[in-house]
């Protein structure tokens, strides 16, 4: 073991671009990891490419490496900065995958640097599915191997040892070939056959299916001296054979018993134990229902989106424990902030609401995907829902998800009976909705849970659902059927619906009949002790936990769930903003549905509200709260109407993008403009970039900056941009677009003015090194001063070039790879050069472009 | 369902609805924090004439299965719970809750404030005892402060006569108290050759039947209400042959062996304090339920170690005799429900039963 004490500066290998697989988690954890180490005395440097980071805020930039997460700029860091240690467990499966490429090649015991939160074997084995499931085998924990066979013969062998159903996958397929499920030895045979055929190597590989087994997911901690406390238990409703990331995940576990619950507790710390594995830990377990044997399914020692859910549903500091973890502490000696009460840290949680997360797909902006759910992860984000019931906490989440504006739930009455059972089969994104469709039709839960591998207890719940709402139906104006209502989780507008009536009238019977909202803390030890951990969701009960912040509050109202389009840069704001307001003396309060966010972390606000965002719940919060000022997120158009005919101190940020009127079709160069009063400071002439054939600005998603022009020609663009922002009386952030006048001209002329995209307010704050969402905040706020602005001098002739491309989720999404617009981007990678390093010359696609930036410094 | 009503001490009353049994019961109110492990609960005999506030939110999702089982004949006297599935899913299940609690004239509300009970009884308001009614009225009241709870709970739910549970392993007897089945299930796990004696069985009959060991079983209430015969009788055991005590078996231990007791201001019920096992430093989970803890101060150091303390409320957990092969847990060592990392304790009495034979 080596010794922790001596290290004082870590390398953290950040998690790139947000993607399908991992959105801002991994940027929440790192922030509070780096806090951590920072109050320890240790120097954090951070190698990441994410212009959306809030981490690299956070850190001093000469500790910070805006470089591709690769494995050739990792060593190079290591080689010149000479840090003691290299944590790879932020960048997800690409940090573990690259710190064992660093352990193979020799360079981590060459430069003698320790690894942090697992031992090179570790690493070795998480990247080497066999070797993992060896040691798995000799600590008795059952895997699913997969057997190579070359003959029928062979395979006829090991049918009795496998079992039915098996699975038969041709090894290195001539062809996208699927896994075949087979039930019997016939169905075996046919598929070895036509396997065989289709293998460059005439082999196919067998191994046991666990389709229709329950998914459990545990998520644990463990320290230097193997104590270690289970977080969370995660149970994905839907069975395996849909990849957890798209399935509805249920915490803590409802249809376990306590027997089956504690024997995968104990695999859990059994693995942690043997992989040797400090701070956190994420392992996916297959459960047979009908005997109650599991298998290991996967095993991650890092930061994923369970460990995020885990953390924010049980109010449980997972990344201030892990950071403590890391450099050598035991959970006995964690030391946490004075909210928590002292030994938080090594009481195992215990948890009295119940917390379902549904995921977002992107099929509404990437139609031409297979939209049907699989082993292969395809959702860009989610929503939490927390109640004290399993229904209200199923409602709360789907009413995030479904972001009806006036929250209302979609109906699916239109499918016909066979569309329904070919979905309820083959599910696609509305899943949650079909299965109420089948319910509604009359199908028993038993039914229902035989067809889809759903334990029949959801059924059991989503039918009590019907049965609330068919007496909201008979009852209308009725306040006990109202009480009962809320209680289970419906919203206003939707009752409001049924009752045909607006959710002005539905508030009004609530008051009289003091039907209201009680807050209940999120906090890990279910009441026992008095935690005061700032997390709180709305019940409908008897006690309420939140006393209001009091004077000089501000309401922060969050987007939600990730979606694609600018949700990271959104993301990025909102926490950025939250700081801002905090610095300048607000009480700070979030509202927020999505468990991925950075800005949901307790360390960015007094008091975080997990409660859907929707009038209703809003008007709650805002009923207790009475705060000074509301902001609501620019892409709410009917919340931010609505709240606008209450007397209330509203704010419109992240700023709407919609300006109303008809956007020009291409634009090649972007100056943005920051206005205040007289004030209208350069901030950046930028080249919009729209690789592929057509150059339409709803395909610009790339940005060069300075812009390749003449330094006079920038001057003069910034002249003219002026002249338009002056003509057009906007404030705050804009941006002035330029085309040329004709194909054939050099000449550019205006072509139109914008609000600057959060995506492009983010990369000019990287860019300027001036943070233009504190100044957007507090010139909201009023504490933006004119003077003090225009002592603000940016460089906008920088020989420094900084460049920015958006990611798309095509290739996870199987669609062809294409130019992707801007309502498609699920994130962005940034780079910084020379004007020789990142020029922009015989560009001609986006591959290009993630050359440029991704290659090797 | 019917509304019913949750009424305690204090004059407070709680509307629900009404599960279970119809019965008008009272009891002394306590808390539950697992979070997991329902059926487990309500059959343990430790909930002898108490009305169990469960922390964890939705009670009754998977039925009532034939191995979670604590005794069969439970004597609760109600569940308290935020909601409630009647339902019976599980592969194992005949049975739902509500089925359950019916044949056995238990009542549960449901609809409750749970975790505001649970606020206000574990941060400051102490035991109570409270019932659950049809109606809320002052009579309701005046039966509830009239209500005497009995402090013979041991006879109320031990074995009165003795029985065996063969097998061809170590001869152990067991002294029930109040057993929960999972001692049982551990035992039979090691292939013991178990006989289960009233708590009121003397040294000799214990020594009678020739045992390698003996194990003082868990049971409901005060250990400061069974008299000094049964103490006698552990003076006398112990010095003769291997013993392991659980539960209200330690808090006997612990008075046998000259140590005195506290009533707790509150009993604890739950599974997320981290125990400290001394002698190797390390930290486990265990599920726990106590209203008496071993004073610390009061144990002869001459022959009491202390072995396992709570790092939370620094409770005495573990106890072993200098001079005997006799040890002794306040939690639970069978996890059922709860947490498995302390069963290797009955590894340990298995050993010493071995190491005496050696």
């Amino acid at each position: 073991m080596p010794n922790l004490d001596d290290i004082q500066k870590v390398l953290i290998i950040g998690g790139g671009p947000t993607e399908i697989g991992h959105e801002t988690e991994l940027d929440s954890a790192m922030v509070q990891i780096i806090t951590g180490f920072k109050k320890r005395g240790v120097r954090t440097l951070v190698i990441d490419n994410n212009p959306f980071s809030v981490a690299l805020e956070e850190i001093q930039p000469t500790n910070m490496y805006v470089q591709a997460v690769t494995t050739a700029n990792v060593r190079h860091i290591l080689e010149k900065d000479q840090p003691d240690a290299v944590l790879p467990s932020l960048g997800g499966l690409l940090g573990i995958r690259i710190a064992q490429e660093l352990v193979e090649n020799g360079d981590i015991g060459r430069l003698g640097i320790t690894l942090l939160g697992m031992p090179a074997d570790t690493l070795r084995q998480i990247n080497n599915p066999a070797a993992l499931n060896a040691s798995l085998k000799e600590i008795h924990e059952p895997v699913i191997e997969a057997k190579i066979v070359a003959t029928t013969d062979e395979a006829m062998g090991l049918v009795e040892s496998i079992g039915f159903p098996l699975i038969v996958k041709p090894v290195a397929p001539r062809v996208d070939t699927n896994r075949t499920i087979c039930e019997n030895v016939d169905d075996m045979l046919t598929a070895l056959n036509q396997g065989f055929q289709q293998s460059r190597f005439d082999q196919c590989t067998l191994e046991r299916s666990v389709v229709g087994y329950k998914e459990i997911e545990m998520v644990a901690v463990r320290d230097v001296a193997d104590t270690a406390v289970l977080i969370s238990g995660l149970e994905d409703m839907d069975p395996i054979g849909i990849h957890s990331g798209d399935s509805i995940l249920v915490t803590p576990p409802q249809t376990l018993n306590d027997r089956e619950y504690q024997d995968l507790r104990d695999a859990t710390f059994r693995i942690a134990t043997e992989l040797n594995i400090v701070g956190v830990l994420h392992i996916h377990f297959a459960l047979n229902p009908a005997n109650q044997h599991f298998y290991v399914t996967k095993v991650a020692p890092y930061f994923s989106r369970g460990v995020a859910l885990a953390a924010r549903t049980t109010g449980y500091p997972v990344a201030l424990v892990t950071g403590a973890l890391l450099l050598g502490q035991r959970l006995v000696d964690v030391k946490l902030p004075s909210r928590f009460v002292k030994q938080t840290a090594i009481m195992e949680p215990t948890i009295d609401h119940i917390s379902v997360r549904i995921p977002l797909w992107p099929f509404q902006e990437v139609p031409d995907a297979d939209q049907h759910l699989d082993t292969v992860m395809k959702a860009v984000g989610s929503t939490v829902g927390i109640g004290r019931s399993v229904e209200e906490a199923i409602l709360k989440s789907v009413r995030s998800s479904q972001f009806s504006p006036r929250d209302v739930l979609p109906s699916v009455s239109n499918l016909t009976d066979g569309e329904m059972i070919r979905q309820l089969i083959h599910p696609l994104a509305n899943r949650i909705l079909v299965l109420i469709e089948a319910l509604r039709r009359g199908y028993s839960p038993e039914e229902l849970s035989e067809l889809t591998k759903i334990d029949n207890f959801y059924f059991v719940k989503l039918r009590h659902l019907l049965t609330i709402e068919k007496q909201i139906q008979d009852h209308p104006m009725d306040t006990e059927t109202l009480q009962r209502a809320r209680y289970f989780g419906f919203g206003d507008g939707m009752i409001a619906r049924i009752w045909q009536t607006d959710t002005a009238a539905i508030r009004e019977l609530s008051a009289q009949a003091a039907i209201q909202p009680t807050y209940k803390m999120i906090e890990p030890t279910a009441g026992e002790f008095p935690e005061d951990t700032s997390g709180y969701y709305s019940t409908f009960e008897y006690e309420n936990e939140s006393q209001p912040l009091g004077d000089r509050t501000a309401l922060v109202l969050g987007r939600g769930g990730n979606q694609l389009g600018p949700n990271s840069a959104a993301e990025y704001f909102t926490t950025e903003m939250l700081k801002q307001l905090k610095r300048a003396g607000y009480h700070t309060i979030l509202m927020n549905t999505n468990p991925n966010a950075v800005g949901i972390a307790p360390e960015f606000s007094d008091k975080q509200y997990v409660d859907p965002i929707q009038l209703g719940d809003v008007l709650n919060v805002i009923q207790l709260e009475h705060p000074d000022i509301v902001i609501v997120p620019g892409n709410r158009h009917y919340l931010t109407r609505e709240l606008s005919k209450l007397p209330l101190n509203l704010h419109v940020l992240p700023p709407d993008q919609e300006t109303g009127k008809p956007a020009p079709k291409s634009a090649t160069i972007g100056v943005s403009l920051f206005i205040h009063g007289q004030q209208k400071v350069a901030v950046g002439v930028m080249d919009m970039l729209a690789p592929g054939m057509n150059k339409s600005l709803a395909q610009v998603t790339a940005f060069r900056m300075p812009a390749e022009l003449p330094k006079a020609k920038r001057a003069n663009l910034v002249e003219l941009a002026k002249q338009a922002a002056s003509e057009r009386q906007m404030t705050g952030m804009i941006q002035v677009l330029f085309a040329p006048k004709s194909a054939d001209s050099a000449q550019l002329a205006v072509v139109g003015v914008r609000p600057t995209r959060l995506t492009e307010v983010a990369f000019l704050s990287k860019v300027t090194g001036v943070n233009w969402v504190r100044m957007l905040t507090r010139q909201h706020i009023g504490t933006l001063d004119e003077t003090e602005l225009a002592n603000i001098s940016v460089d906008l002739n920088s020989t420094r070039v900084a460049l920015m491309n958006a990611v798309f989720p095509f290739r996870q999404l199987h669609v062809l790879n294409r130019p992707g617009t801007t309502d498609q981007e699920v994130g962005a990678t940034i780079a910084f050069g020379s004007s020789e390093a990142l020029s922009l010359a015989n560009l001609s696609d986006t591959d290009e472009l993630d050359q440029i930036i991704n290659r090797t410094i | 369902m019917a509304k019913r009503y949750l009424i305690l001490e204090d004059g407070s009353a709680y509307a629900g609805e009404g599960f279970g049994a119809g019965a008008t019961t009272s009891g002394e109110v306590i808390t539950n924090l697992n979070l997991l492990g329902y059926q487990e609960t309500i059959t343990d005999q430790i909930y002898h004439n108490q009305i169990i506030i469960f922390a964890q939110p939705a009670i009754g999702n998977v039925g009532i299965n034939h191995d979670s089982y604590e005794s069969i004949l439970p004597t609760a006297k109600g569940m308290v719970v935020r909601d409630v599935t009647n339902i019976s899913t599980n592969r194992l299940s005949r049975l739902s809750l509500d089925e359950f609690l019916q044949q056995h004239n238990i009542p549960g509300i449901s609809g409750i404030d749970t975790r505001h009970l649970i606020r206000k009884l574990r941060q400051g308001a102490g035991p109570m005892k409270g019932s659950i009614v049809d109606v809320a009225d002052a009579h309701a009241f005046d039966q509830l402060n009239a209500t005497v709870l009995t402090n013979r709970q041991v006879d109320q739910v031990a074995t009165p006569k003795p029985y065996p549970n063969p097998d061809t392993g170590k001869n152990v007897v067991v002294i029930d108290f109040g057993l929960k089945h999972g001692i049982l299930r551990q035992l039979s796990e090691r292939r013991c050759n178990v006989t289960v004696l009233p708590w009121t069985a003397s040294a000799q009959d214990v020594l009678n039947l020739d045992p390698d060991g003996v194990l003082l079983s868990t049971g409901p209430g005060s250990p400061l209400d069974l008299g000094t015969g049964v103490l006698d009788m552990i003076r006398e055991v112990q010095a003769e042959i291997p013993l392991f005590a659980i539960g209200l078996g330690h808090e006997l231990f612990a008075l046998a062996n000259g140590a005195e007791l506290k009533a707790l201001p509150v009993e604890y019920h739950g599974s997320s304090h981290p125990i400290r096992r001394i002698i190797t430093n390390d930290i486990i989970y265990a599920t726990q339920g106590q209203g008496y803890a071993v004073i610390a101060k009061s144990i002869d150091r001459d022959r009491l170690i202390t072995t396992y303390v709570d790092l939370i409320d620094g409770t005495v957990q573990g106890l072993r005799h200098r001079d005997f092969p006799a040890f002794s847990v306040q939690f639970f060592a069978d996890g059922a429900p709860g947490p498995h990392e302390s069963r290797d304790l009955f590894d340990e009495f298995m050993e010493a039963m071995t190491a005496r034979e050696g």
